[in-house]
């Protein structure tokens, strides 16, 4: 089988602020992110990481003039257009999310939050849905609320939603940062065993390099570099391949 | 994501938040359903009322004022005018009493009034005419009789300074009621009043047996008459047609014009009432449904996060109002129906009659004009919710 290119980017840039050192510029010369590639994008607070993971996820614009393109779909030229609904459209059936504080649905169930990007992107797989609940630990709650539930199970749950509808890649924000740390263990082992088993792409954002380091994650750390006009560059590339 | 999908996130929504939905609909109910009672009000009055002037008879009565001489060619020709629905002459008043007197020596004096087939006053009431040697009492005189059912009915002249009385045997075969007529009288067949009238001027009347002196020959001529028009509307016209023959006539045109004039009034009041109630609904629905996106803000950006399109965001809220519009509809419309039957029982006039009512057609039409409004307030939060941006759900911390 050939290798799947999920994400292709070509000089992406996005700046923040105008003035000086209140300026700052994410960079990313070439990157490409290939099928179920794990990749960790690590730095500290304020390096651009969480920039770089929203333009992955589809929710942020790039600056004009670089190449973004998600399977073959050019995401710059979708921002450019304003065509959100096909953004919309495309963050449905390709990308999973996993957000730092479990980001479910309060008003629906858990069965209800899981069944969501299945209903989004007309790709429903019910005993998909089964077994991850089953392999989360999570199957005798799917008839509570979100609020019923600990944080832990919370953030199993949206581990589930993420992959339920079987989306080419799984972005994931912090995902174990609110969890003390034997279920941050836990719940990391799972996910990526649960991505590696769907051939997911997992992108995550992290601050804690040894942890995604010891998951077997390759990281994408951010150089930071003062700009010649005294606000700062900030490059993510791969350093091995 | 289908339609039917969005409306059932909204519903899961809806019902997650049960107490604000509840507020909601009572909050529409409390605007619609004193609305609909308003108009049922209105709707009820001016229609009993009039159905009530569709109903007399007396309403559609032209009578003559002063008197002329009018003559049965005359009549023959009144009958043919296009709106004449019944026409009888009248004698002349003062011969046109007569004292009745029952077996028991009850008696009273009486007006004779003409009467003939197709009589519209005793026709409303159910009341058959008189034929010869029969008569219909009026109530007062009915009373005033007890129950007799034969009368002697006597006519008194006077002549050489001596009194002089006719008597004539009458059966009574009906009664017509207080509405129809509330003085002492007596509905008799025409010929009977044109006998008395003769007995008064001493002529002889020998159908009767009544002695006197010959009438001479020639037309008799009528002081007046009884006239009715066949339809309210033929009211005016047939006035107007009399009129040009140099007829001065009394018509109930009045009470015509007043319920007309009310009707209109109304209407102008309850659209000030509902225009003000509407927009002061659509101003709070509005802003209701501008409060409910901001607080679902966090649950509307993570939809569109995992790919609600923006016809979804905007169908959110909508369906939502749709739901509201349609428990406060059907909770204004048990408060109506309860509201107005309480109103019927209070203020009954008259079997079948209804002061508040709503015709189906009326609760269709509050029910769709309800829905517009609401969906037209809940255009506002739809609006903004498609402002939400994917982002603002990715970092809800």
């Amino acid at each position: 089988m050939a290798v799947t290119t999920v994400y292709r980017l070509r000089d992406v840039r996005r700046s923040r602020g105008t003035l000086g050192d209140t300026r700052f510029v994410l960079q990313v010369p070439a990157l490409d992110i290939a099928r179920g590639e794990r990749l960790a994008l690590v730095g500290p607070s304020g390096c651009g990481k969480s920039t770089l993971l929203d333009m992955l996820a589809l929710v942020l614009a790039p600056d004009a003039g670089g190449e973004l393109h998600l399977l073959n779909n050019d995401i710059g030229a979708l921002w450019q257009l304003k065509r959100a609904d096909a953004l919309a459209a495309l963050r449905a059936r390709h990308l999973g999310y996993v957000l730092q504080t479990g980001g479910l649905l309060g008003f629906l169930d858990v069965r209800g939050n899981i069944a969501l990007p299945g209903q989004l992107s007309g790709r429903a797989d019910a005993a998909w849905v089964t077994r991850l609940a089953e392999r989360l630990g999570i199957s005798r709650h799917l008839d509570k609320h979100p609020a019923a539930l600990s944080v832990g199970e919370r953030q199993r749950v949206a581990i589930a939603r993420a992959l339920a509808h079987r989306p080419a890649v799984v972005l994931a924000d912090e995902p174990t940062a609110s969890l003390d740390p034997l279920s941050a263990q836990t719940v990391m082992q799972l996910f990526i065993d649960l991505a590696a088993e769907s051939a997911t792409t997992l992108i995550l954002a992290s601050h804690d390099r040894a942890l995604v380091e010891r998951y077997g994650l390759e990281v994408l750390a951010a150089q930071l570099a003062p700009a010649s006009d005294g606000g700062i560059v900030s490059r993510f590339e791969r350093t091995r391949r | 994501m289908s339609t039917a999908r969005v409306f059932g996130l909204a519903w899961a929504d809806y019902r997650a938040e049960a107490r604000l939905s509840l507020c909601a609909v009572l909050g529409l109910a409390a605007v619609l359903a004193p609305l609909l009672v308003l108009f049922g009000l209105k709707f009820g009055l001016v229609t009993t009322l009039t159905e009530r002037l569709l109903n007399d008879p007396r309403t559609r009565e032209l009578i003559p004022i002063g008197s002329g001489r009018y003559t049965p060619a005359w009549f023959d020709e009144l009958r043919t005018w296009p709106g004449v629905a019944f026409v009888v002459p009248r004698t002349r008043q003062i011969a046109a009493t007569a004292e009745l007197r029952s077996a028991d020596g009850r008696a009273v004096i009486v007006e004779l009034i003409p009467t003939a087939a197709g009589d519209p006053l005793l026709a409303r009431y159910g009341v058959a005419e008189p034929g010869g040697g029969q008569l219909v009492l009026s109530q007062p005189a009915a009373e005033k009789l007890g129950a007799a059912t034969t009368l002697d009915a006597s006519i008194g002249r006077s002549r050489a300074g001596r009194e002089e009385y006719a008597h004539a045997v009458l059966n009574v075969i009906g009664t017509a009621p207080l509405a129809a007529f509330d003085r002492d009288a007596a509905f008799v067949p025409l010929p009977l009043l044109e006998a008395a009238e003769d007995y008064r001027d001493g002529y002889a009347v020998p159908a009767l047996g009544w002695p006197g002196l010959d009438k001479p020959a020639g037309a008799r001529q009528y002081p007046g008459f009884r006239l009715y028009a066949g339809t309210l509307d033929d009211v005016a016209p047939l006035r107007a047609q009399l009129v040009a023959r140099g007829l001065e006539v009394l018509t109930q045109a009045d009470a015509i014009d007043n319920v007309k004039r009310l009707a209109r009034n109304l209407d102008i009041l309850f659209a000030a009432i509902a225009g003000l109630g509407g927009i002061g609904y659509l101003a709070a629905a509005g802003a209701a449904s501008l409060a409910a996106v901001e607080r679902k803000r966090r649950e509307l950006s993570l939809l569109r996060l995992l790919g609600l399109p923006t016809r979804g965001l905007l169908l959110f809220p909508l369906a939502q109002a749709l739901y509201t519009a349609f428990a406060g509809c059907l909770l204004a419309l048990a408060l109506y129906f309860g509201a107005s039957a309480g109103l019927n029982l209070l203020f009954a006039t008259a079997p079948g009659e209804q002061l508040c009512r709503l015709l189906p057609l009326h609760a269709l039409a509050a029910v769709a004009l309800t829905l517009g409004t609401v969906a037209l307030a809940a255009l506002a939060g739809g609006l903004r919710a498609t402002r939400i941006e994917p982002s603002e759900g990715w970092r809800d911390v």
